[in-house]
């Protein structure tokens, strides 16, 4: 029972950090009609700016907390910025155009990656913990830090997939979504939802590398290994669904922690692959994927 | 028309001068590197790629190397061989078919090592490595030798010294499942069952892997009294510790290939105090030279992190080579491979020389003390200098 409530708060961990990378993936899909590739990028990009902000504002005197809160904004706003440039004079041209997206996306993975191999070197940068200690929920001895972390990824997710579902431009994000040419007929300014989606979708992307940043090894290489989770997942779920995002990153977050635990980690990569091969024979749109 | 001769003889002046550097450039003497220069182990290629720029250097200022009343210079070309197979094949093909590089002055990573190797002893390329593997080594492989001590040198001595200062019962070893995670397992398997340790488990990780939290459930559920993770890298390292300390678990802490004090500090923390590491070097005892300190200040400022074992191959791999071709008298590789065996040199250690025929069945190990560093208070401490194991 230790063991199974162990491998459950593991999954949860590991599965929210993964939620919040998917839905980014999911949502550039659902409005663009993409997939971007370069996604890990842009997570890795937030997750480096909190590395090199953290110790600097820490070292000016302010609390490491302040300085993660400070260094999590300035991450997000500047990833959210060249997402923004980079959706303008690339991906704005490529819409709906699978074979011409997977072109520019795979390009950007490279010349990004190259990029940020230049400028921030290919060593481990330290971020400061934010809290020391264990807590014991359940009996089962959890990091603080990890739970905090959690708590705010699940926190970010409910009110993500809240705004989606009750506000204005979440609503407008989803009609584009299941139909952008119905939506237009309804009103809806694709060309601004697109680009607004684009941006949220980025921006979600580097929350989620900001927060790993703490517990993660933070390097130009870091997203790569998210990006395939993240898309395993998306596949799963289904591409362009939220609620499937979710459902497949938790689905791969407790492969990966019951898996890894009763066999190793390297089979519960490979219990991953087999499964999704699966899943596209099974249900190639996924869990909950529409047309 | 006699303009016209003046104007071919400046032209010819120009042209000749033009070739001046070209000239030159036939004195160099190019050292190839493959090496990890991104990803987790990104530092010791970066630290490695560092120490070969600066063996040349110290070498050139110091006359550079003579061959038959000759000045040669090295000069060292690196490209990034990511840690894996493939990406080592591209970096062996660059290095030996575009380069034409004849001597390999360091290379990291069992998987990339065995892709180069084997182009390298195809075309008669001198090629030094830093890879553990122990399959690489032996009289099929003449013109490899090894420029660090591996697990075979380190395994026993180290786990031998480890479980006489701690009551250690069992140990759970984790290694990424790579060439070299698989060569260093059995070897770390056989080193601590001989020291009478019982290893409860063996799991493999794949390397890039950002999550270690179910891995280490998994260790920390069979409550070991040592985690020994082999021939995990730094940061790796410090993310398994780390976990592990989340869910509870404080045992001894090895990691007998472990090469670096900050990479491991960088991710694990305040979790990461008290482990044991076979591969580190520690600058701070009244031993170290300046020179040493040095070179420790040049790779911090290079990769962030000390200078370590896996790097300091490649500096000694650039002095050892200097010998052999200035005792060869040529730059043939095969000439310089011959003679390499009976050169001494000088290492970053002191003085030295190639053993290991016990072991591998040709002398091709550099022979280097094992030093056993521990992680005190936040700082690398020198605890003991052991022989090597298999070095006679």
């Amino acid at each position: 029972m230790q063991n199974f409530l162990q491998l459950s708060f593991t999954a949860l961990q590991i599965g929210a950090v993964y939620i919040l990378f998917s839905l980014g993936l999911t949502l550039i899909f659902g409005v663009l009609r993409i997939v971007n590739f370069a996604h890990g990028q842009f997570f890795t990009l937030s997750a480096l700016c909190a590395s090199v902000a953290v110790p600097w504002l820490a070292a000016l005197g302010l609390p490491v907390w302040a300085a993660y809160v400070a260094a999590c904004v300035a991450g997000v706003a500047l990833t959210s910025l060249f997402g923004a440039v980079v959706y303008e004079l690339g991906f704005k041209r490529v819409e709906r155009d699978m074979i011409g997206s997977f072109i520019l996306s795979a390009g950007l993975v490279l010349m990004i990656e190259g990029a940020l191999l230049k400028l921030f070197g290919g060593g481990v940068r330290p971020v400061p913990p934010l809290f020391e200690g264990n807590v014991d929920v359940l009996g089962v001895s959890v990091a603080s830090q990890r739970l905090v972390l959690c708590a705010v990824a699940v926190g970010l997710t409910v009110a993500l997939t809240r705004a989606l579902g009750t506000t204005r431009f979440g609503k407008a994000l989803r009609a584009v979504s299941i139909d952008h040419e119905a939506a237009m007929l309804q009103g809806i300014p694709y060309r601004r939802i697109a680009f607004l989606g684009f941006m949220a979708a980025t921006a979600v992307g580097a929350v989620a590398g900001a927060l790993i940043a703490p517990v993660a090894a933070v390097t130009p290489t870091l997203g790569d290994s998210y990006l395939v989770k993240g898309f395993i997942a998306v596949v799963i779920g289904g591409m362009g669904s939220v609620p499937g995002a979710i459902l497949g990153s938790l689905f791969i977050a407790f492969i990966e922690s019951f898996v890894g635990f009763h066999f190793d980690p390297s089979v519960a990569n490979l219990a991953i692959f087999v499964l999704v091969m699966v899943f596209l024979l099974v249900r190639p749109k996924g869990l909950m994927g529409h047309d | 028309m006699k303009r016209n001769h003046i104007v071919c003889c400046l032209a010819l002046l120009a042209g000749s001068s033009a070739y001046g550097p070209l000239a030159a450039a036939q004195d160099t003497i190019k050292l190839g590197l493959s090496s990890p220069l991104s990803g987790s182990g990104a530092p010791w290629g970066i630290g490695a790629q560092w120490l070969c720029k600066k063996a040349a250097a110290e070498i050139a200022e110091a006359g550079g190397v003579n061959v038959k009343g000759k000045t040669y210079h090295f000069a060292c070309v690196s490209y990034d061989n990511k840690y894996n197979a493939a990406d080592g094949a591209k970096v062996a093909q660059a290095l030996i078919s575009k380069d034409e590089v004849k001597f390999i002055a360091g290379s990291i990573g069992t998987a990339p090592v065995r892709a180069l190797q084997s182009l390298s002893e195809r075309k008669g390329v001198l090629l030094f490595t830093s890879a553990w593997g122990a399959s690489i080594k032996g009289p099929k492989f003449p013109l490899t030798f090894t420029q660090m001590n591996t697990t075979n040198e380190i395994a026993g001595p180290m786990t031998q010294y480890v479980a006489g200062r701690h009551p250690i019962k069992t140990v759970a070893l984790l290694n990424p499942n790579d060439a070299t995670g698989q060569e260093a397992e059995k070897i770390a398997r056989q080193a601590w069952e001989a020291a009478g340790v019982k290893v409860v488990s063996s799991d493999w990780y794949e390397r890039g892997s950002s999550e270690f939290q179910p891995v280490a459930a998994k260790l920390g559920s069979l409550k070991p009294d040592a985690v020994d993770l082999c021939s995990t890298p730094p940061a790796d390292s410090g993310l398994v510790f780390k976990e592990l300390a989340g869910m509870g678990w404080n045992g001894v802490k090895v990691v007998e290939v472990g090469t670096g004090a900050d990479g491991l500090i960088a991710t694990g923390g305040k979790a990461v105090e008290g482990v044991y590491l076979g591969a580190a070097v520690s600058l701070d005892g009244p031993n170290a030279t300046d020179h040493q300190r040095a070179l420790d200040a040049g790779v911090r400022k290079a990769t962030g992190d000390s200078i370590n074992a896996v790097q300091i191959g490649t500096y000694d791999a650039v002095y050892a080579l200097k010998a052999g071709i200035e005792k060869a008298q040529s730059l043939e590789p095969e000439e310089v491979a011959k003679v390499l065996p009976s050169v001494r040199f000088r290492s970053f250690y002191g003085e030295s020389g190639f053993g290991g025929e016990k072991t591998y069945g040709s002398p091709q190990q550099m022979l280097l003390p094992v030093i056993v560093t521990q992680l005190k208070d936040g700082k690398l401490v020198e605890i003991t200098r052991l022989p090597a194991g298999g070095q006679k």
